[in-house]
């Protein structure tokens, strides 16, 4: 196997010098993202980086920051959308956005007793409570599937919304996971097989806000990456708020009582913009080789050897 | 009470039943939706088995209907295997040249292209390992990527039509790939990804040809370990060949591993869904992977091997 789509990550990676968060999400991109760039295309894109780059190696330019608001067009949340306050907006490495672990604010959803042990018990690589990938259960080191609304509260970045006439497909970047919401009037199934997305209902509440309720998660995803847990009688509410023809809230609300004594919003109010039609969307998988690789070499302290 | 069996009968049975196993073993590991059979009143008459969608609902079994004309520069929908949901499993490799012992299904190999085909270990067809032996990145949930996507467990697969660009959504591991119609060329230096980079246009009214470069080497091609290199170039046709029917074709062009192209797949027939079917859901995992090689793959599996992965 070609070395170079690993050593150029490990330079990278430690040249930034950037704290053990941004190492673990560097090991779980794609070698396409890690690579350094050749006469001036792609790059990694970071903070620090003035350019972004898409996925077809064209420089992306922010949208002016007195640009003129446009009216929103109605019942419409269609496009490629980019967390407006970087590429790393939506990341959320210490936790949900409205909750982040991060030794500052801690603030805590509302656990119930059984929701205060089941979190403790996960053990996330990240956040105040983070441990080294060889003594974490987060099944997203392992490249297990996200799930939802895990998708939605870690590494939320590019995200395409395609809108048919009886479905919302979101079309997420990180691992090109597609997802369904229906829209043509269906309820949602009553005592449904799980799935790591769940299935999903939604609709429009006003001209500007679409409404989406799902259902049917399986419990083994954590609901982010500092590892708060769910039932299977999570519910999920999420809100897009077309605020204008340019600009997309993004809001998500978790609803498990039997973990949480009361609902509360872990996402509120991301705000997007709109990328242009041509913007190609970077590829962004994980690979449990390369994962294992990145653990071996850079997670893991070398005397353990597991 | 056990007779003493013959070592040559015993291991001939236990290669029989492990035989039998492996085809079946190899979808455990993926975390698949089950079909949820509750609601035996949807059972046709007809003698075939009704299959179901992601959201428990009958998927409408495949009329005898006159042909309705097709739409022009039109693939979009939602397109299941004609033939049954399992027929773009392709376990023995890509459709038209499957590794059953028969003659004429080998690509025409090169030198280079022979030597890293020998070096995979497939776990089906007639050069398969046990599970745990196999080094086939996929089995341990790596990304399949492009073109494997379509030559291994190619299901129920929709297709979104936009102004600048074609959607492919597939079902296996939730993946969604983007065709690009706005006018650009393939990048000529790309830095190689799992699904690469795609461009496509319409070459008539009912015929949609994409080219495909950059595609990670880290991949196999299909089930059964065909190689590829950097280099590879792959063309895909979709045939829209009347309004419920679609064709694909897939043609294989990497010239360091292979003498000349090859059509891994040839106008594979596909028929359209209704819009309002659930895509099952079928995603890679790999704590259902540990689970099923510490049940199944690692007992019969060589105790070495399980050390290597």
């Amino acid at each position: 196997m070609s070395q170079r789509h690993l050593n150029p990550a490990i330079m990278a990676g430690l040249l930034f010098a950037l704290p053990v968060a941004n190492l673990q999400a560097a090991g779980r991109q794609t070698g396409s993202e890690r690579q350094p760039a050749k006469s001036g295309e792609q790059r990694t894109s970071s903070d620090f980086a003035p350019t972004v780059y898409d996925g077809w190696g064209r420089a992306v330019s922010r949208p002016a920051s007195d640009r003129k608001s446009v009216p929103a067009p109605v019942r419409d949340i269609s496009g490629t959308w980019e967390p407006a306050g970087g590429p790393l907006d939506g990341v959320q490495f210490n936790g949900s956005k409205n909750y982040q672990e991060d030794g500052k604010s801690d603030r805590e959803p509302p656990y119930t007793e059984p929701g205060r042990k089941l979190w403790q018990d996960n053990k996330p690589s990240i956040g105040s409570r983070g441990v080294v990938p060889a003594d974490s259960n987060d099944p997203v080191l392992i490249c297990d599937p996200q799930g939802f609304p895990r998708e939605d509260l870690f590494q939320l970045r590019t995200t395409q919304i395609v809108q048919t006439p009886l479905k919302v497909l979101i079309l997420y970047e990180f691992d090109q996971i597609w997802r369904v919401i229906w829209t043509d009037g269906r309820e949602l199934p009553k005592d449904p097989e799980p799935r790591w997305f769940g299935y999903s209902v939604g609709k429009w509440v006003d001209d500007y806000t679409f409404v989406v309720e799902t259902t049917g998660l399986d419990e083994r995803s954590w609901i982010d990456n500092v590892g708060r847990p769910h039932s299977d009688a999570l519910r999920v509410e999420e809100r897009f708020h077309r605020v204008d023809r340019d600009h997309l809230e993004w809001s998500v609300t978790v609803d498990d009582p039997k973990m949480y004594k009361e609902p509360w919003v872990a996402l509120d109010k991301l705000r997007l913009y709109l990328q242009p039609a041509n913007y190609d969307v970077r590829e962004m998988i994980c690979s449990p080789s390369e994962q294992r690789q990145y653990d071996s070499l850079i997670g893991n302290p070398q005397s353990e050897d597991k | 009470m056990l007779k003493r069996i013959p070592a040559r009968r015993l291991s001939a049975t236990v290669s029989f039943i492990f035989m039998a196993l492996v085809p079946i073993a190899s979808l455990w590991p993926r975390n698949s939706q089950r079909v949820s059979q509750n609601d035996s009143n949807a059972v046709t008459s007809s003698a075939a088995a009704v299959d179901y969608d992601g959201w428990g609902r009958p998927i409408p079994a495949l009329a005898n209907q006159k042909a309705a004309p097709a739409p022009k520069h039109d693939i979009s929908g939602i397109w299941d295997p004609a033939n049954g949901p399992d027929d773009g499993g392709q376990f023995l490799g890509a459709k038209t040249f499957p590794v059953d012992g028969k003659p004429g299904h080998e690509p025409p190999f090169t030198k280079a292209g022979m030597e890293a085909y020998l070096r995979t270990k497939p776990s089906n067809g007639a050069r398969m390992v046990p599970p745990g032996e196999t080094n086939d990145p996929e089995a341990y949930c790596d990304p399949q990527g492009f073109p494997r996507e379509d030559l291994f467990q190619f299901r129920t697969t929709q297709i979104v039509q936009a102004p600048s660009k074609v959607l492919i959504l597939y079902e296996y591991d939730r993946i969604w790939r983007t065709i690009w119609t706005d006018g650009r060329e393939l990048p000529k230096d790309p830095e190689p990804r799992w699904f690469g980079y795609s461009v496509g246009k319409w070459i008539d009214d009912y015929t949609f040809l994409v080219e495909s470069n950059g595609m990670d080497e880290r991949t196999w091609i299909d089930h059964a370990g065909r190689p590829h290199t950097g280099e590879l170039r792959v063309e895909e046709r979709f045939h829209r060949v009347d309004h419920d029917h679609l064709e694909l074709s897939v043609l294989i062009d990497d010239p360091q591993m292979y003498t000349k192209p090859w059509l891994a797949m040839d106008k594979f027939p596909m028929r359209l869904l209704p819009d309002n079917i659930d895509v099952r859901e079928m995603i890679c995992s790999p704590s259902y992977l540990r689970e099923y090689n510490s049940v199944i793959g690692d007992p019969v599996s060589e105790p070495a091997a399980k050390k290597e992965r």
